[in-house]
């Protein structure tokens, strides 16, 4: 619609219109036309606000049931803008009922309530609702809504903007195509998975480097990795081997018409992804052993610029360590076998998550987790969670840091932040040993796991970086107030889903960051933002993250905003690329986290993220949690880590591990 | 106290061609709705084993509909009510349900009158101010 994309042009983008805008069938009097679903079990009030929406020149349907209301929202989809739901409904509770359509259909959802009780306010704002209503409601209040249809429209495609900037941040670009990649893989794999960013990723990819389009006014073909096409990325990645096997090679060697970089990095970042969650997998079947041998896990796209994202700098992991090829095989075994429903039950099972949060190792869930869906949920001993955990690639706007939207969302609100913890690098540290464990007995399957197609992976968009060495200050905004952690790696190994390997023959995933030479650690995805997302490496680096409104906790915005801002891990050996390097100081924006907690799911994620039908961010704030399995392997720590546990927001929660625990990662 | 709130003349105000009869219909939906809690919560109250979190869930709702009719004294008496079930007092609960129900049987009594003498008002050609 016209109106709808002037007003977006005219805030400074250039021309945001979007086919965005299309969904929206708003006469040239924007507001006015605006599609408004409004559920409430409450008759009376259902009239009055039927009423008053009209007199606000709003398309009103309402509906007196949860169940039907998702009804229609399914079969209409696109045909709604915004949904108005009371919080207490007899059939279904209005959080679950957010946490589903931030799922299924990312659209803002307002919640209303007589209840105005600031923890009952709070708790629909983990959940990712837009915003809160306190009954009676007046007219004024609903003339407004508008805004944060607007508002999440402009955010999404500040996304593409950004994405399709000119400026040399390839995670800008991958961000859209990745979100355009992820959500063409969920689909491929998850039925009733809907790509958190499906409006994002209608628009079409523009081919290779180009940036002088405005991506979000031009289509892009969404890629679809077939198995043909994976096969020849395989290929290719073999052919370079682990340690050349850049995007641009890979693009190179597949020589395939249309194809980009960033089509091929984000496919990369998404197979490591995969392998790693299989890592984790694996980590959690496979006993403990003294130390951490050679490879880890987690093949990581070597020359992925995400640091230059301001993500984790692959290269510098990748530059610490090899990639065995059996963890990426292993990585891929585990990503294209791994459905993502498990998010789903993930999601549903917040009891479980609390439950397994409850080991003394487990960072309790009870942290105010404010955003919505991006959590990672820390798992301990609980193997079939594992597929779960990592990251689903719903929407990623980076390489490593993919918003699940709501379901994530769901399974954040359990899980708590963990900021930067020490406990965290011993459980990165014991996942990375653990897979590279489990690689070693991955070796055969290899070649088979290649040929699967790849699956949906959903990402978290949690990220957590542990600074590789001395102190950091991780901030992290949180709505109610900023967090402030020092945290002080000496060995920074773990870091927020970025485990690197330093030693030159440890393979490290995506963005791991590795402080010394001789720690090894696992890439972990970096990709993942949660509302803190640090990556300080050698030095002191204060990352702050703000929740901005709680509009913001979108699962997908969140993720767009964080996978941005989130610098690359450099580790500290030395190889970390310079990307990141001294990246201190680096502000995240973390946004905040939808997603929902969960979306109506669970506690408090953001929405979005996993895509998967939760219900779950859902952020979930949706939006993707990770699922960190600390069960058995110890990882050892230096004595003097320290981390400041800082998720109040969307932190990836990291299971804490005994401090000692962590040193076993360094020694060989 | 008056029987209704300002949320009542918010209720008028929403009354215009497109919906002109829109203040009895969103009374008329509220009686329904209100006897229906009522009853439920007095055979919920009723029962020898009281489950608490029901009555209350019935209390929130017509705490609800009666705060967007503007129905104030009932909305008060909910208010009470519902701490009472948060208590699990059960002569509390019974006091306030006989409370509830009279201040509804009240208010819709008055409203009942309001609308016949508005309606032989606009009968007889004459205008209802809305303020």
């Amino acid at each position: 619609m016209a109106a709808l994309q002037r007003i977006v042009q005219s805030s400074g983008g250039s021309g945001y219109g979007s086919s965005r805008a299309a969904d929206v069938a708003v006469p040239d009097q924007f507001p006015a036309g605006l599609r408004v679903l409004v559920v409430d079990d409450d008759i009376t009030c259902l009239r009055i606000l039927e009423q008053m929406l009209r007199r606000c020149l709003y398309n009103v349907t309402t509906c007196s049931q949860a169940a039907v209301a998702l009804d229609i929202l399914r079969e209409r989809k696109g045909c709604f803008d915004v949904v108005l739901s009371d919080v207490h409904m007899p059939d279904m509770d209005g959080f679950k009922l957010l946490e589903h359509i931030g799922l299924e259909m990312d659209l803002p959802v307002i919640m209303m309530s007589a209840d105005g009780r600031v923890s009952a306010v709070m708790r629909g704002i983990r959940h990712g609702a837009c915003d809160y209503l306190i009954k009676p409601i007046r007219e004024e209040e609903l003339k407004n809504i508008w805004q944060h249809v607007v508002r999440k429209r402009w955010n999404e495609n500040k996304e593409h903007e950004n994405s399709g900037s000119l400026e040399e941040t390839d995670h800008h670009k991958r961000g859209s195509d990745e979100i355009e990649y992820a959500s063409s893989v969920n689909e491929g794999t998850e039925g009733t998975f809907k790509a958190q960013r499906k409006r994002i990723s209608a628009k079409e990819e523009d081919d290779g480097e180009l940036e002088s389009d405005d991506p979000s006014t031009t289509k892009k073909p969404r890629v679809v990795w077939s198995v043909e096409l994976h096969q020849q990325f395989v290929s290719a990645v073999n052919q370079l081997g682990i340690d050349k096997a850049v995007p641009k090679r890979i693009l190179e060697l597949m020589n395939v018409p249309g194809l980009t970089r960033e089509n091929v990095a984000s496919h990369l970042q998404e197979i490591n992804l995969q392998k790693f969650r299989l890592y984790l997998k694996r980590l959690n079947g496979v006993s403990q052993q003294g130390g951490i041998t050679n490879s880890f896990c987690a093949p990581i796209e070597t020359n992925v610029k995400l640091g230059s994202l301001g993500r984790f700098d692959i290269q510098a992991l990748a530059a610490s360590g090899q990639i065995p090829p059996q963890t990426l095989a292993a990585l891929h075994a585990e990503l294209l076998g791994r459905p993502t429903g498990n998010l789903v039950t993930a999601v549903d099972q917040p009891a479980l998550l609390q439950a397994t949060l409850q080991g003394p190792k487990c960072i309790p869930a009870d942290h105010g987790v404010a955003f919505g869906q991006q959590l990672v949920k820390c798992q301990s001993n609980v193997p079939e969670n594992l597929p779960q955990s990592i990251i689903s690639v719903d929407d990623a706007s980076t390489g490593f840091g993919v918003w699940a939207s709501n379901s994530l969302g769901a399974v954040a609100s359990t899980s708590n932040l963990g900021g930067l913890n020490p406990q965290n690098g011993n459980m990165l540290m014991d996942i990375l040993h653990q897979q590279q464990q489990k690689q070693q007995n991955q070796q055969s399957q290899q070649q088979s796991t290649l040929s699967e197609t790849s699956r949906s992976i959903s990402v978290q968009p949690s990220c957590l970086v542990v600074p590789s060495r001395s102190s950091a200050s991780f901030q992290a905004g949180n709505s109610p107030a900023s967090v402030n952690q020092s945290c002080s790696f000496n060995r920074g190994a773990v870091i927020d889903y970025s485990l690197l390997s330093s030693q030159s023959n440890n393979s490290s995933l995506n963005m791991g960051q590795i402080s010394d030479g001789d720690i090894k650690t696992t890439g972990v995805i970096t990709g993942y933002l949660a509302p803190g997302s640090l990556s300080p490496s050698a030095s002191s680096c204060s990352v702050t993250a703000d929740n901005t409104s709680s509009q913001q906790v979108q699962n997908s915005n969140i993720a767009f905003r964080a996978a941005r801002q989130v610098p690359g891990l450099v580790s500290n050996v030395g190889d970390i690329q310079g990307s990141y390097g001294a990246k201190s100081g680096e502000v995240f924006d973390l946004g905040s986290l939808r997603n929902h907690g969960f979306m109506g799911k669970g506690n408090c994620i953001p929405s979005r993220l996993a895509v998967d039908e939760f219900e779950s961010p859902m952020n979930n704030l949706n939006y993707g949690n990770i699922y960190l399995d600390n069960n058995a392997n110890k990882v050892k720590e230096e004595p003097n880590l320290e981390f400041v546990d800082n998720a109040k927001v969307g932190i990836p929660m990291y299971q804490q591990y005994a401090p000692n625990d962590l040193m076993s990662v360094f020694t060989d | 106290m008056g029987y209704v709130d300002d949320q009542f003349s918010q209720l008028h105000k929403l009354q215009d061609e497109s919906s002109p009869d829109f203040v009895v219909e969103v009374a008329s939906l509220f009686f329904d709705d209100a006897e229906k809690l009522i009853n439920s919560m007095a055979r919920a109250l009723e029962q020898p084993c009281v489950d608490f979190k029901q009555v209350d869930s019935h209390v929130h709702q017509l705490k609800g509909s009666s705060s967007s009719i503007g129905a104030l004294r009932v909305k008060n008496v909910c208010i009470a009510f519902r701490s009472f079930c948060d208590a699990q007092n059960r002569e509390g609960c019974m006091r306030c349900l006989q409370q509830v129900s009279h201040e509804y049987t009240m208010l819709k009594s008055k409203l009942q009158t309001l609308f016949r003498m508005e309606q032989q008002i606009l009968a007889a050609g004459g205008s209802v101010p809305l303020e």
